[in-house]
């Protein structure tokens, strides 16, 4: 299919948000409902969403029309296989990363008696991948992106904010120095994951959620074991409520293969950024479940402004990233003589080229830039190219429009 | 295993002016095609072609040469490739 990147990946975050609002309203409703001990459901929730993931998957890999119907959801997806050998460090730290943000996750909901004061401040998590990208990728965040960055984790902190709970040292650490660390660690390894190729081909979500799945509950368990002996028992005790758990993770399901998915179009930041929108549709599922449990959107006007508010601040911070991007093709021709290879790095080498390619041809080396305005392309990249050795000229075309092969 | 080694080439086309909708309309059903890119500058189109053969990349300019609108290409193969 070849259609514009940009959208493919929006839309694939915000059914994702969709898929796991519905997720977060079910998840709320059984906790109120059952009012199991947290620790146990923490285990219980991996046990059985291993299960379910691992029927998903195989109902997945049934040929059908001449692929896998799983291919309908992930292209790349083939079937459910082993894991290979290169894949599996990532899928250590994923797993690692996964098990401890959860246990992070539940800490909280142990202590606390309303969470979603202190939990409000996972969303700073999207700040974290973008400090991670500054630093470690050569495609680091434009201003406007850390522009947008910071108005989506305001306006999601805002419309998940509760004036009931309380806010204490403790609780901040939880959330700065344990669970968000350990969600950047989640997104960067299933990001690498997704990017990664396999046989020759990208991999595929579902295998990757799969034995992302495998690794988080073997982690979980050693931790919650560890955390309190008892409570990892009393996993298996409410393991009998099996199904509400399989309808909870068979959902969570969907809406991950879709999130990594979306990571391997986009940058981690920008898809948590999107991803924001959880807050938003979770309001007419909260609606939907406050006929059956004792649950509302909002607990006082004041506190129903200020999500509105933070609702605002979300949809206007997600439309602005899809708006902060220019992007240009440059066609160098080399000074006769000079090594195309040390040529080729000079150029990898000036912010804002994504690639760079030799060829054969008019050309000698064909570069694609990305910036945030034809200014910035003025500023950074063409007056940086101009001191490049080894350039004898080179020519610049700004892209209009473009469609990828995804 | 080995797996096949892909040719991937550039391929730079200049339209009649008028055209350009009817022909972008013709190759986004191309296939070996990458990515397709409107730019604004001495070209109109900027393919990405991904085949397995110079012949099957023969193939593909032919098909290009062919639509109707299209004044001229130019192509370029990649001979070695650095992607973020």
């Amino acid at each position: 299919m070849r259609i514009r990147k940009k959208y493919l990946f929006y839309v694939l975050a915000i059914l994702s948000s969709l898929i796991g609002a519905a997720v977060t309203v079910i998840d709320t409703y059984i906790s109120i409902k059952y009012e199991f001990n947290p620790w146990s459901l923490c285990l219980a929730i991996f046990i059985a969403g291993l299960v379910i993931t691992f029927f998903l998957s195989l109902i997945l890999s049934i040929p059908f029309g001449g692929k896998s119907i799983g291919a309908r959801i992930d292209p790349s997806f083939k079937r459910l296989r082993m894991l290979k050998k290169e894949e599996l460090k990532y899928h250590l730290l994923a797993g690692m990363g996964n098990a401890v943000a959860t246990v992070g996750y539940f800490l909280i909901i142990s202590i606390y008696q309303e969470p979603s004061t202190i939990l409000a401040f996972f969303e700073v998590v999207i700040l974290y991948l973008l400090m991670m990208e500054s630093i470690a990728e050569k495609n680091a965040p434009t201003m406007a992106e850390v522009q947008a960055s910071v108005i989506v984790t305001f306006g999601a902190i805002m419309a998940s904010f509760s004036f009931e709970g309380e806010i204490n040292l403790l609780g901040l650490l939880i959330v700065f120095l344990v669970l968000n660390p350990a969600w950047v660690v989640f997104s960067i390894y299933q990001r690498k994951l997704k990017i990664m190729k396999i046989n020759g081909c990208y991999n595929d979500a579902i295998n990757i959620r799969f034995w992302n799945l495998v690794f988080t509950t073997f982690f979980t368990a050693i931790l919650v074991y560890f955390i309190d002996k008892e409570n990892f028992f009393g996993a298996i005790d409410i393991l009998k409520y099996w199904h509400l758990f399989f309808i909870s993770m068979g959902i969570t399901f969907f809406s991950y293969v879709l999130y990594i998915r979306a990571l391997g179009l986009g940058k981690a930041s920008v898809t948590q950024a999107v991803k924001a929108f959880t807050i938003i549709f979770a309001i007419p599922f909260t609606i939907l479940a406050s006929n059956f449990v004792p649950i509302t959107f909002y607990e006082s006007i004041p506190q129903l402004i200020l999500k509105i508010m933070g609702i605002i601040l979300v949809v206007m911070g997600v439309i602005s990233f899809a708006l902060t991007e220019v992007r240009a093709y440059i066609f160098i021709k080399a000074k006769t003589g000079y090594p195309i290879n040390e040529l080729l790095n000079n150029v990898w080498g000036v912010k804002g080229i994504t690639s760079v390619a030799v060829v054969a041809g008019r050309y000698d080396l064909i570069a694609k830039a990305r910036m945030r305005t034809l200014g910035k392309g003025y500023e950074r990249i063409i007056r940086t190219l101009e001191k490049v050795k080894g350039i004898e000229w080179f020519e610049w075309e700004t892209i209009l429009k473009e469609w990828e092969e995804v | 295993m080995k797996y096949p080694s892909m040719i991937k080439a550039y391929i730079l086309i200049t339209t009649y002016v008028g055209n350009l909708k009817a022909v972008l309309d013709e190759m986004r059903k191309l296939k070996n095609v990458e990515s397709i890119a409107v730019v604004a500058g001495d070209y109109d189109i900027i393919i990405k072609a991904k085949v397995n053969s110079l012949e099957e990349l023969m193939e593909l300019t032919d098909q290009i040469h062919s639509i109707k609108g299209v004044k001229r290409t130019n192509t370029q193969v990649i001979e070695k490739e650095i992607e973020a």
